[in-house]
């Protein structure tokens, strides 16, 4: 009962900041978006107008397309870093001159903060002033123009996203990998397996939930993605990488339409949410159901 | 006394008398500031040459001598609103003063959010500086008026987004007979648009077939950054006779032609076809430029002639670290359809934009009389010379006479002369409070006409549509 007491206590800090930053301000976004609520309209004030904007969120096409090309961007953009991170990881694990140099480069876009990496990739990406549409041009004859070209615009992003994340998805993978035990890959080595079927049937079970739990944590980040876009696209060209973050920014900032922009925040949450359940439901719970 | 000596003295009793006129009270601010002993203000502004001066060089100068500390916050256009709105819709009270671009000045006054600084004054009068005067503001003031006609900003920085082109080609002798070869006109800054096209035109091919580094023009033509609806609304579509964005607010706040607006008008859809062609024979990187970027590629010697912030013109003009035209910039009025400077000279519409801003002290601000304290600081004549320089801004009548102005404007090619002396000609931003909201809600369209998936006639109708149903939806439309 004692020990109880002081775990409510120690916990108490934590939930209180919970509730404060996180549950608080939900609600307030739910509540404001069952109103029209602009501030610089003929009337200021919220009016609350029942579920009208989840309505109008439904037969919204710039939202409907913002939410297909932000599916594209977190099919590739994470698929992409799990699959290159995994690769970085495995390479990281054997041992080459410069090791430590290659992984400690390797890490530093990790560190920059969103704004800063979409700006240098503006600088790198501007047509022909920025270094890499003049390297494609010369080496290739390659005209890159992302201002111009929706997909290049659209590829650009997701180069970009997984030149900034690839470096955490390899520092999870690489500390699943350190994690096993040297065990099962002895045994399956004496039993004569070749690599593919080690990879298969013992690394890719064991680090599942590692695979897993950086899936979900990508995906999620992925889908609000907003400071980078916005500084390398704004969005464009069009709507090519109007993403939803970036669509709901543009909706509730400039726009200062706060009571739309909160319905299509809470919508887009559900849909997180629901994303994640589906995954979760697909590739977790039926192996704890076999398990069990 | 003879007549030499009478003239000497009244001279010397003029300068004196406007020397006076010129210096700082320092022993005003210096007694004013001890009643404020330890107060922090904190003032939010878009990083531009002007807000960066009064950053770096006004603020600790007003702290040396009030012992007012003044944090200003220099940042983007997006998160300069961002932070400002947020803080005075939620009453938060972050800032004391805050940067109001002459755009959104209408839709501040619409929600109270700015303190009346006349006022304010009149009510603490031992706060007013002995020389401050309203009346030794420029014109450009009077966007920062309310109603009653009472200040609501303090003016500090303006400029007109100008019609820029390099003297250095335009005087070039063999530019000039090849010029007059192909068009069988003489090589000078264009007043029509045909003219303009033209140089364009020229400029581009001969860039392409010499290096290609040099075009026609500049094209403020992001495809996704609303700096190229700023372009054509503010500075294109004028020039077309096309004013106020093409919308009526004597007439229900229509902008489809149906309905007695004009922003799908035959003068607009010219203009942006105009537009568009222009931009195809700008450097590549127009497609990605905002308005700070179209200097930069002007300043890098890319473009023969564009439209310019007038705030970038000092530095283009003068600076050799980062610009490599210095010496070679001339001025000139932006190119005109037919019968519309008649129109601007009687007063029914204008040619292009007067841009600026203000700073204005927020009603939820905690520290409103130590804010008005540094609005009358930043409007001191004294400082008014070294600041115009460093970010080509003038809001004083004064400051077009000093010599340090008039010397840099020389070398802008007479800048600062056509500001004072056909600056009425430009106009700042129609008085609409929902400034933000119309230009979002279409502008998403006219990325679409830029990326050429809609056609730009479609799109200018598509806009109209849109324009309208924002502002019925904002409730100002019936």
């Amino acid at each position: 009962m004692h020990s109880k007491t002081l775990g409510w206590i120690l916990l108490a800090p934590t939930l209180l900041i919970l509730f404060l930053f996180g549950v608080v301000p939900f609600i307030y976004v739910v509540f404001v978006s069952f109103h029209q609520w602009n501030p610089f309209g003929a009337n200021p004030n919220m009016v609350f107008n029942w579920a009208n904007n989840y309505r109008r969120v439904v037969f919204d096409a710039q939202f409907i397309t913002s939410l297909q090309v932000t599916a594209a961007f977190v099919f590739f953009a994470v698929t992409s870093q799990l699959i290159l991170g995994y690769a970085l990881a495995q390479a990281f694990m054997r041992d080459f001159p410069g090791k430590s140099f290659f992984r400690t480069i390797h890490t530093l876009p990790l560190i920059m903060a969103p704004i800063i990496v979409g700006s240098v990739w503006k600088l790198m990406t501007t047509p022909s002033i920025g270094i890499i549409p003049n390297l494609l041009s010369n080496w290739f004859g390659y005209d890159l123009n992302i201002g111009q070209s929706a997909t290049q615009a659209f590829i650009t992003t997701v180069v970009m996203d997984i030149w900034h994340w690839t470096p955490l998805v390899t520092l999870t993978m690489i500390a699943a990998l350190v994690s096993l035990p040297p065990d099962p890959f002895e045994q399956a080595q004496i039993d004569g397996a070749n690599r593919r079927q080690i990879f298969w049937h013992i690394t890719l079970p064991m680090i599942r939930p590692a695979i897993l739990a950086t899936l979900f944590i990508r995906l999620m980040d992925a889908m609000r993605t907003v400071d980078e876009v916005l500084m390398l696209t704004g969005g464009g060209p069009g709507s090519a990488t109007r993403y939803v973050g970036v669509h709901i920014f543009k909706e509730v900032f400039p726009r200062t339409n706060y009571g739309y922009g909160s319905a299509i925040s809470v919508v887009v949450l559900y849909l997180t949410i629901v994303v994640c359940w589906l995954m979760y439901v697909g590739l977790i719970a039926p192996r704890n159901k076999g398990k069990g | 006394m003879s007549h030499a000596l009478k003239l000497g003295a009244s001279v010397l009793a003029l300068s004196l008398a406007a020397g006076s006129a010129m210096a700082l009270d320092e022993e005003f601010y210096r007694q004013a500031g001890t009643e404020f002993a330890g107060v922090t203000l904190r003032g939010v502004t878009e990083s531009t040459p002007p807000s960066n001066y009064v950053r770096e060089v006004l603020a600790p100068r007003f702290e040396e001598l009030t012992g007012i500390r003044v944090d200003i916050e220099t940042t983007s256009w997006d998160q300069m609103y961002d932070k400002a709105i947020k803080d005075m819709e939620a009453g938060t009270g972050i800032y004391d003063m805050v940067y109001i671009e002459q755009d959104i000045v209408y839709a501040y006054l619409a929600r109270d959010f700015l303190v009346d600084l006349t006022a304010a004054l009149e009510a603490r009068p031992e706060l007013k500086a002995p020389d401050y005067d309203e009346g030794r503001l420029t014109s450009f003031a009077d966007y920062f008026r309310g109603e009653n006609g009472n200040l609501f900003g303090m003016p500090m920085e303006a400029f007109i987004k100008t019609y820029l082109y390099r003297t250095d080609l335009f005087d070039d002798p063999e530019h000039q007979a090849a010029f007059r070869e192909r068009t069988g006109h003489d090589l000078a800054p264009a007043t029509t648009h045909e003219e303009y096209t033209h140089i364009a035109e020229y400029f581009t091919e001969w860039g392409q077939a010499n290096g290609g580094n040099l075009w026609g023009t500049t094209a403020q033509a992001h495809t996704g950054h609303p700096a190229s609806w700023y372009e054509f609304f503010e500075s294109v579509a004028p020039t077309f006779g096309v004013y106020d964005w093409g919308i009526d607010p004597e007439n229900n706040y229509a902008a489809s032609v149906e309905n007695g607006g004009r922003m799908n008008s035959d003068e607009a859809k010219a203009a942006l076809r105009w537009w568009l062609h222009l931009r195809d024979i700008a450097p590549p990187e127009s497609v990605q430029s905002t308005w700070s970027e179209v200097a930069t590629t002007f300043a890098a010697g890319r473009a023969a002639q564009g439209l310019v912030y007038g705030e970038n013109a000092a530095w283009i003009a003068s600076d050799a670290n980062q610009s490599r035209v210095v010496g070679n910039v001339g001025v000139a009025l932006p190119p005109l359809a037919e019968g519309v400077l008649a129109e601007v000279e009687a007063g029914e519409g204008y040619i292009g934009y007067y841009d600026g801003g203000a700073f204005g002290l927020p009603v939820t601000s905690t520290n409103q009389d130590a804010a008005l304290l540094f609005m009358q600081f930043m409007a001191e004549e004294e400082l008014q010379p070294d600041w115009a320089v460093a970010g080509s801004r003038i809001t004083t009548t004064a400051t077009y006479d000093d010599p340090q102005v008039q010397e840099l404007n020389s070398q802008l090619g007479g800048y600062f002369d056509m500001m004072k002396d056909q600056g009425h000609l430009f106009a700042g931003a129609p008085a609409y409070p929902f400034h933000a909201q119309v230009r979002e809600a279409t502008a998403p369209i006219f990325y679409d006409i830029l990326t050429g998936s809609i056609e730009p006639d479609a799109g200018l109708d598509q806009m109209a549509a849109k324009a309208e149903e924002e502002l019925t939806d904002l409730g100002y439309r019936n």
